[in-house]
């Protein structure tokens, strides 16, 4: 039966998080002297206060003794998270996603046992993917017969007992924090999955991308770098049982990071509205124009529409059965909700930022942020001009 | 009609292309990403830029300046703005000012600080009215509270006034020599009559510069507080009369630089379109993607055809409104066009975004240094007070009288 009310659990674990993430998260994420240099390292100290909370394995079922979250409670989850700070939320979101993933499907027993203690009790132990969403480049392959794309994955060549790993990944969200890194590479023609430590041989993380210097690239959340394997030997047994060329992790992060969006898009409404209850010109605190109002409204819309999508895409995800008993419609949801968080997000942000005035161009306050936040999602590998595309060759798919 | 340009105004648009190309240019980035509000403003730019006259632009001959007119103003800013558009702001808001010393001071104000500005390669030029609490108030006060708009005090104290108080944001306000600078000299009435308008000097006891505001767009050009404790103004820097409010002092300007203000903001606007439309060309014929250009793509063909419009029609309301400028009409042209600017400004740079995709913003920072300086518009030119100005503007008579009808 069609029900949007959340449970007693999930609105309990909403509610902390609002706390914790107003008084301890907002609250540094947007000081000044955070705000305004170019180079906003990873808050490593909160990070791992809000990995206390149990955070990095909410996807992780309670067998293996995590929180047991479906997805969409994830997503409610990243967007209370986000709100505090996007960087923060991308980082728990890979890990709580990939141990979900790692330790309840794609591990053997062995592998599940040699690592589920150290990854419960170590509070830093993070999680790395070391690949690309095999579907990225389906739009710009509209109507032409299309492959999976392993452009730029290491490869894998076998000695004895061995996979000699060898290639380079750029821009590899969590490389510099993660204690275990999952690499999909090229073996005999298709693509395998490697489990690899952080301290193994022939592997190097270059340091977390900077944002500031010669060599700045802000066009990132949270932290990444580039990770690089020569004639890394890695035992075959260390190979994943099945990991699907890691296509269930891709459609997940699609719509965590579009959950996350919703957050700096939230942020952003919340921020414009706060100020203009006491920004008082024309007589009037500016909230009591109609012009302002109609754009707060507007901005509201757009939330609600964002959020109604995402949490019905995740659900779906979840719940497989209902479209294969045509409740639902056999489309990408996770595309729809990420496309159409993507756009009214960027809009949310500027309406947001107008609202603000000059104070929303000035790199000590917070609106310049989440605008140049809510850029990079709608520029992103997963967010682009040909995503929409994969919308309509799964309509073409269902037609034939 | 008539679109094409004369031997003069081509030469000035030339000149201006060269030092966009060569001296602007290659800096550009650079100066964007240094750290800092002051820091990313080089002086030598600005020098060598005024030996060629583009800070003095709008200073017409009699004057000793080259006396160009809104048509040329508007190419050379076109084509300094493609080069960088906060640089070529820096230039052009000593124009704006100018216009202002020109049509609203007498003349022996004129001698005074024309001859100074035209002989100083960093005589800088800017305008307080800002204030923490009166923006929006200062275009469109409203009715039912006088105390509304600018409140920094101007008193009288024998043949000179003394200024209190603090404006914020301002325009060169940490590089100016010479600033206007909008006063309550009766602080009972609205500013429309209790406004007067000064002139200051950077020398001036009591006046010093504050805050330096560290901007995410526009990062070369400079925007600051000035604080006035006791600061001491010469009556004979009074521009008008005392207490005819400062807007008709400066002759019905509201904006900032009356006709050129709107005109301004447009015409840079058409620089960074230009410049956008270039990057996303030149990016989508050299990238490949599936097993093709990324100019190849209907998906980027149709994003770079928009753009190109986007950006054609505003050159064309550009140089309407100049030349509208030229023939001495004035009409709500001006600040619809600058509205349009706005629109057009965010959606290109970022449609540009959108061809560069997530590769191209990585590999290039000027995709999204383009983007924060549009940005810039949506707090200056395209604000909802100035959506609403430009209601105002419309001649909603006639509008009636063609319905009746």
């Amino acid at each position: 039966m069609f029900n949007m009310s959340l449970t007693s659990e999930q609105l309990e674990f909403q509610a902390m998080l609002c706390d914790f993430v107003t008084n301890e998260i907002k609250s540094e994420s947007i000081k000044p002297s955070r705000l305004e240099p170019f180079d906003k390292p990873l808050m490593k100290d909160l990070l791992n206060q809000t990995s206390e909370l149990g955070l990095r394995s909410i996807s992780l079922s309670e067998e293996a003794g995590g929180v047991g979250a479906d997805l969409m409670t994830s997503c409610i989850i990243l967007e209370e998270l986000s709100v505090g700070d996007v960087d923060i939320a991308i980082t728990l979101s890979q890990t709580a996603l990939l141990a979900g993933l790692l330790f309840d499907s794609w591990m053997t027993k062995e592998q599940h046992d040699l690592y589920i203690s150290n990854f419960l009790s170590d509070t830093t132990f993070h999680l790395a993917y070391v690949g690309h969403d095999p579907d990225a480049l389906a739009g710009w392959n509209y109507h032409t017969t299309i492959k999976e794309e392993h452009i730029g994955s290491p490869f894998a060549t076998k000695l004895d007992e061995n996979l000699i790993i060898n290639g380079a990944v750029n821009f590899v969200t969590n490389a510099p924090i993660a204690s275990l890194f999952i690499v999909p590479v090229s073996f005999e023609g298709k693509m395998t999955s490697l489990l690899i430590p952080k301290d193994i041989a022939g592997l190097k993380i270059y340091p977390a991308i900077k944002t500031a210097g010669k060599e700045q690239n802000r066009w990132h959340h949270g932290t990444m770098s580039r990770v690089e394997f020569t004639n890394c030997y890695v035992p075959i047994g260390d190979c994943l049982k099945n990991s699907d060329n890691g296509r269930d992790f891709s459609t997940r992060n699609i719509i965590q990071r579009a959950a996350i969006n919703l957050g700096v898009g939230r942020v952003a409404f919340e921020t414009a509205i706060e100020y203009t209850k006491i920004r008082r010109q024309g007589g009037a605190d500016i909230i009591e124009h109609q012009a302002i109002g109609k754009m707060i409204a507007d901005m509201a819309i757009k939330l609600e529409h964002a959020r109604t999508m995402i949490w019905k895409a995740a659900w779906v995800l979840d719940n497989p059965d209902a479209v294969i008993d045509s409740n639902l419609s056999n489309l990408p949801l996770h595309i729809i909700a990420s496309s159409f968080t993507a756009e009214v997000i960027t809009d949310v942000t500027h309406l947001a930022a107008e609202c603000f005035g000059a104070m929303a161009v000035m790199r000590d306050m917070p609106l310049q942020k989440y605008v140049e936040d809510a850029f990079i999602f709608a520029n992103s590998d997963t967010n682009n001009l040909s995503t929409k595309l994969r919308i309509t060759e799964a309509i073409v798919q269902s037609d034939r | 009609m008539d679109f094409s340009f004369s031997d003069d105004e081509l030469n000035w648009q030339n000149k201006a292309r060269d030092f966009a190309r060569n001296i602007i240019d290659p800096i550009s980035v650079e100066r964007d990403q240094i750290e800092g509000g002051f820091d990313p403003f080089d002086w030598s730019i600005i020098e060598k830029g005024s030996e060629i006259g583009f800070r003095t632009l709008a200073v017409p001959t009699e004057w000793g300046g080259p006396g160009t007119g809104f048509v040329t103003q508007a190419l050379v800013m076109m084509a300094l703005a493609k080069g960088d558009s906060g640089i070529c702001k820096a230039f052009s808001q000593n124009w704006k000012w100018s216009h202002l010393i020109v049509n609203a001071c007498n003349d022996e104000q004129k001698k005074r600080f024309l001859t100074e500005f035209i002989n100083d390669h960093r005589y800088m030029l800017g305008r307080g009215i800002t204030e923490p609490n009166a923006g929006c108030d200062n275009r469109l006060p409203p009715d039912n509270d006088p105390k509304a708009g600018y409140r920094l005090r101007a008193e009288r104290d024998g043949n000179d006034w003394i200024l209190n108080g603090e404006k914020t944001f301002i325009a060169n306000g940490s590089v100016g020599s010479l600033f206007f600078i909008d006063a309550r000299t009766d602080p009972n009435v609205d500013i429309t009559k209790g406004g007067t308008l000064f002139l200051v000097h950077k020398s001036t006891p009591g006046f010093r510069i504050g805050k330096i505001f560290n901007k995410a767009g526009w990062r070369f050009y400079q925007n600051a507080e000035l604080i006035f404790e006791d600061a001491r103004v010469p009556h004979a820097n009074v521009v008008g009369s005392v207490g005819t409010g400062s807007v008709k002092a400066a002759g019905g300007d509201t904006t900032g630089g009356d006709l050129f203000g709107d005109l301004e903001l447009a015409a840079n606007a058409v620089g960074i379109c230009d410049d956008a439309n270039q990057m996303a060309m030149l990016y989508a014929t050299k990238v490949e993607c599936s097993g093709k250009k990324l100019v190849d793509h209907q998906l980027i063909q149709l994003v770079i055809s928009r753009m190109n419009m986007l950006t054609e029609a505003l050159r064309s309301f550009v140089l309407r409104v100049a030349w509208e400028h030229d023939q001495g009409k004035r009409s709500a042209n001006g600040v619809l066009m600058v509205n349009y600017s706005t629109d057009v400004v965010l959606e290109v740079t970022k449609l540009n975004m959108e061809v560069h995709g997530a590769h191209g913003c990585r590999n290039n920072p000027r995709v999204d240094k383009l983007v924060r300086d549009a940005m810039i518009w949506g707090h200056l030119a395209g604000d909802t007070s100035l959506r609403l100005k430009a209601f105002s503007k419309l001649d909603q008579g006639i509008g009636l009288e063609k319905v009746k009808t």
